[in-house]
């Protein structure tokens, strides 16, 4: 009697179980499409001649064409560009890197008095909003002399990658064990050393989340770049795309393939590191 | 440089040699925090007191400056404009509960292996990595009203809802809001996966048998134990929402219609550089610090707790 | 407790790294610096590229040949990010020896970073229709700062075709705001928008508000705009405010008007033949020559905008000016050669390549037309500039093109009346530090 029953409620559980994992993968399907569109819509776009996208914007598949790319790669001066924003990127990641590396090993590892004032001091800075310093700052960077210079948005880039990257390297240093430092030292290792042979390994994963939040932001930035490089031949990637839109004479196939050309690179590095992007690095945030 | 160098070791070297240990430890230390110090004083804390100096002063588009007082701060208080802007970024921080939840419910969903979890983590995202001032290009033309969005609205029967998005003042500030979110929702979904990799599945699995529902895993259970990973993406989404909406405006909606999607930060760029009026907006700037200071003071606290010494 | 030499040695390599990551800046800083050539005189020049990338290529070469002494060094900066570069500059006083900006209040407002230009170099100006754009409150008997080289202004482009789809002549486009009511309903009746048109950024307050302000104002009352004399409350302000309610109130215009910028999206729905008309300008974005190679050369015709009071004085006049100006800022030790480049810009050489390449309209007379593309729209345009008065739009500050672009946006949505918008323009002419009395 009560065989039938309860067979009867395990199928009708698993069937809502199977009810669920369909609704879920249907919601899941839905978000992925709606991130992944824009993006498509955008490749679309900038393959369509400017009449065939008055025509028809919405339309997926018309004549398609490369002169917009072209078009795009004549008018940008892209190879430099390219040079530009990998020179201030990479300069701004690895200084501001190392900067933040000293300081979580000075306030956590060495027993400095003051310490804890000087760690609150930087990581307060994360609540200065960029655009109400932006005016000053900018001057700031003309009376140094650092206009129009590679240092200068390095600099830049630099400070304000700072107070994240203190505050994350100083959490994962705390959680290393004081004992580790005290053993090295023993050993006769200088601070460098124990900073760079002894933390820096242990502390990969850290590094590496920083890295990419770093090189995804300082890649992607306009103002800084804007400003400081004017638009001096030094200028970044994404200067030469709001270059390319704040013309008059400009359409938004022409647009998109700028677009399509300044996300490349960011692109390209996903795809190549994907595996370690999804699934080790931001780990690093969090312990 | 070489020179520079000797000139600051050697008299420490005869110093360390009368009074060892401390001294040398503190000048060590001293060493390691200057570079960092020295970026964040050189361009943040110095622009910042430049700022505040300039809120006092009356500046004729570039004529020099007359120092003025608080007029400038009076100014600010009466103008509706700026009481619009601060309004908005209420609203702004009020949907911080969907940017701190929503990820953690995919991520949940995504970490019991749902098929296709991967692709769904890579398809997530990748928005992250899209420049902003592109994503707001881009979704220009998709909130158009004969837009993609507003196509496929209609196509499901739907067409009520196909509305003028960036006409409406309320739907042109969730607008903006749902493509910030839209841009950042990803890495929400990476950090939460990340803390949750640390959690055991039997904890998981022996919830299950106790005929914990989804719900319940989720607030009882995984979420205590996520404390510390929900804290951190408050504070990058509490210290990031003002600073990743900023482009995205200026891509979109130019804080319009009227000032519908005005936020401080916005108001700030457009006094000191549309109007020239560099006292006043630094005036505002100064608010917007206050605002954002006292909003994101909890987080600097947390911060703080984290990762300073203890005592 | 004695430091062993081992820990000094350790102690004082890690003094020196350290030094060396502070002194980073420092080191880099003299890289860049490389020495020119002595005898070449290299000059930067702050620009946002009018009349394109080519044109500007060419412009360099043809003047670094005529001055082989002058190197040029261009910094392009998109149109509407020029404020935030060029405001740093200004306030620090550095960077570049020559710098561009739009004739008129934006101009005036910059002028303590210009070099009055002295009277050699306004000789140039001579050969050009005006330059007075150039000059403090429009008077060249007052100190110029800059010349201009291209002529600038507001016409109405209108779809042939579509004009004839909805039944209405295309050789004859409608002369008055009666007419162009009339004209609307018929082009609404086949389902397409009348007047393209973006309220978002500075485009209305440039693009369409002096068409409007011609039918209420005088030359005299744009003087005492530009003077901040003129209050936003006076009847003939009010009544500009009206009529470009008008516009949105009557439903010529696209419905998504208050969320978008003219260019690109405004522009666009015109280009893609679902608008009848489309108000924008003469040159630089070389409308004519865009709109024609998409909508058909023989499909685009260019008319002056409809006038609401027929026999107002400036109603069948042509908003125009200098497009924009070249001068050399206060602070550059190379004066001489930035003022040989601002001679140049407005000189007979330049106008050519403007003309050729760029296809814009330059202000110089010594300027051959048959060089100039052909376009029947163009032939429209060269008959209306024959007629200039002074351009409303480069009057306002910052604070009333703002002001005017937001309220228009909240009138059109039904949210705002006339009356407050009225208050609001008055309070950003007020609080325009270049308009202070």
């Amino acid at each position: 009697m009560t065989r039938p029953a309860s067979s009867q409620k395990a199928i009708v559980s698993s069937m809502r179980i199977m009810l669920t994992r369909w609704i879920v993968t249907g919601i899941l399907v839905i978000l992925a499409v709606v991130t992944l569109y824009p993006l498509i819509f955008t490749v679309i776009n900038s393959m369509k001649t400017r009449a065939a996208y008055s025509a028809d914007p919405l339309g997926f598949f018309t004549d398609l064409t490369f002169d917009n790319y072209i078009e795009t790669f004549q008018r940008m001066q892209v190879p430099r560009l390219l040079l530009n924003s990998l020179i201030t990127t990479a300069g701004g990641l690895v200084l501001s890197t190392v900067a933040a590396l000293f300081i979580a090993y000075a306030v956590t590892k060495l027993k400095m008095r003051g310490g804890n004032y000087i760690f609150l001091f930087i990581i307060a800075m994360l609540v200065i909003p960029s655009q109400v310093i932006i005016y000053p700052l900018y001057e700031t960077i003309l009376d140094l002399g650092f206009g129009g210079t590679y240092q200068g948005l390095i600099l830049a880039y630099a400070a304000f990658g700072l107070p994240l990257g203190t505050y994350l390297l100083s959490a994962y240093f705390r959680a290393i064990p004081d004992e580790l430092i005290e053993a090295a030292r023993l050993d006769g290792a200088g601070d460098i050393r124990i900073l760079f042979s002894i933390l820096l390994p242990i502390s990969t994963p850290a590094i590496a989340a920083l890295s990419i939040l770093n090189f995804v932001w300082m890649w992607n930035d306009l103002l800084l770049p804007l400003v400081i490089m004017g638009g001096s031949d030094k200028k970044t990637l994404m200067v030469g795309v709001a270059l390319l839109s704040g013309q008059y004479d400009v359409s938004i196939p022409l647009i998109s393939a700028g677009l399509i050309i300044a996300l490349a690179p960011v692109i390209v590095v996903y795809m190549l590191f994907q595996r370690q992007i999804l699934s080790g690095a931001i780990a690093g945030a969090v312990r | 440089m070489a020179e520079l160098a000797n000139l600051a070791s050697r008299p420490n070297r005869a110093e360390v040699a009368r009074r060892p240990f401390i001294r040398r430890e503190t000048l060590i230390a001293l060493l390691f925090v200057l570079p960092g110090l020295a970026l964040a004083i050189l361009f943040k804390l110095v622009p910042l007191l430049r700022g505040i100096w300039l809120s006092f002063l009356e500046t004729r588009g570039f004529e020099d400056p007359t120092f003025a007082g608080l007029a400038n701060y009076r100014t600010m208080l009466s103008d509706p404009s700026v009481h619009d802007s601060f309004r908005n970024a209420l609203i702004a921080f009020a949907t911080l509960p969907v940017w701190i939840i929503l990820p953690l419910v995919l991520a949940f969903l995504l970490f019991q292996k749902t098929p296709g979890w991967k692709f769904f983590r890579a398809a997530f995202f990748l928005p992250y990595i899209i420049a902003p001032i592109v994503v707001g290009i881009m979704f220009r033309q998709i909130l158009a009203p004969d837009g993609p969005l507003n196509a496929v609205l209609r196509a499901i029967g739907l067409a009520p809802l196909a509305i003028e998005w960036l006409n409406g003042p309320t739907s042109a500030l969730l607008a903006l809001t749902a493509v910030a979110l839209w841009s950042f929702f990803g890495l929400g979904v990476l950090t939460y996966l990340s803390g949750l990799s640390t959690v055991s599945e039997e904890v998981v699995e022996a919830a299950k048998l106790d005929g914990a529902r989804f719900w319940q895993l989720l607030v009882y259970i995984i979420m205590p134990l996520l404390k510390s990973v929900i804290g951190y993406w408050a504070v990058l989404c509490t210290s990031g929402i003002l600073i990743w909406m900023f482009p995205l405006i200026y891509a979109l909606t130019k804080g319009g219609p009227g000032t519908a999607t005005v936020l401080p930060e916005f108001l700030v760029f457009t006094t000191t550089f549309q109007f020239l009026d560099r006292g006043l907006g630094a005036a505002i700037g100064m608010a917007l610090f206050v605002f954002v200071a006292l909003v994101s003071a909890f987080v600097v606290r947390r911060m703080y707790i984290e990762g300073s010494q203890r005592k | 407790m004695k430091p062993t030499p081992f820990a000094t040695g350790k102690r004082s390599r890690s003094v020196r790294t350290m030094l060396a990551g502070l002194a980073f800046a420092s080191m880099t800083a003299f890289a860049g610096q490389a020495a020119q050539a002595q005898d070449v005189t290299t000059i930067r020049v702050l620009n946002w590229e009018p009349g394109g990338a080519d044109y500007w290529k060419a412009l360099v070469a043809e003047f670094e040949k005529l001055n082989p002494t002058i190197k040029v060094e261009l910094e392009t900066v998109p149109f509407d990010r020029y404020p935030e570069v060029q405001g740093p500059y200004i306030t620090t006083k550095s960077g570049p020896d020559v710098m561009e900006n739009n004739a008129g209040l934006e101009l005036f407002d910059r002028r303590r970073a210009y070099e009055e230009l002295p009277p050699e170099v306004l000789e140039a100006g001579k050969d050009l229709i005006t330059y007075s754009g150039g000059c403090l409150n429009f008077d060249t008997t007052k100190p110029c700062y800059g010349l201009p080289f291209g002529y600038q202004g507001n016409v109405m482009y209108y779809n042939k075709k579509v004009l004839a789809e909805a039944g209405l002549d295309a050789a004859n486009p409608p002369k008055t705001w009666d007419e162009m009511g009339a004209a609307c309903e018929k082009v609404k009746a086949v389902g397409k928008t009348c007047l393209a048109i973006g309220l978002s950024g500075v485009f209305p307050a440039y693009w369409n508000f002096p068409e409007i302000a011609r039918n209420y104002l005088t030359e005299d009352d744009m003087r005492a705009m530009l003077a901040g004399k003129m209050p936003w409350t006076d009847p003939k302000m009010v009544n500009i405010l009206k009529g470009l309610a008008s516009i949105t109130q009557a439903g010529w215009t696209n419905s998504s008007a208050p969320s978008i910028t003219m260019l690109p999206d405004g522009a666009d729905i015109f280009q893609s033949g679902n608008a009848a008309f489309a108000g924008t300008i003469i040159s630089d974005a070389a409308n004519w020559a865009a709109f024609g190679k998409i909508l058909g050369d023989e499909n685009l015709g260019a008319m002056r905008w409809p006038t609401i009071v027929a026999d107002a004085p400036l109603a069948g006049s042509f908003s125009g000016i200098e497009s924009s100006v070249f001068g050399v800022s206060s602070w550059s030790e190379k004066k001489e050669a930035g003022f040989a480049f601002v001679k140049f810009i407005a000189g007979k050489e330049n106008a050519a390549l403007l003309s050729s390449i760029a296809g814009g309209i330059s202000l110089n007379k010594n300027v051959d037309p048959s060089i100039l593309p052909k376009s029947e729209a163009l032939t429209q345009i060269l008959e209306i500039i024959k007629k200039p008065t002074l351009h409303a739009g480069v009057l306002l500050s910052g604070q009333e093109a703002d002001a005017l672009a937001r309220g228009w946006q909240e009138v059109s949505l039904g949210r705002l009346s006339i009356e407050d918008w009225t208050g609001r323009m008055q309070k950003a002419l007020e609080q325009s530090p270049s308009k202070r009395q």
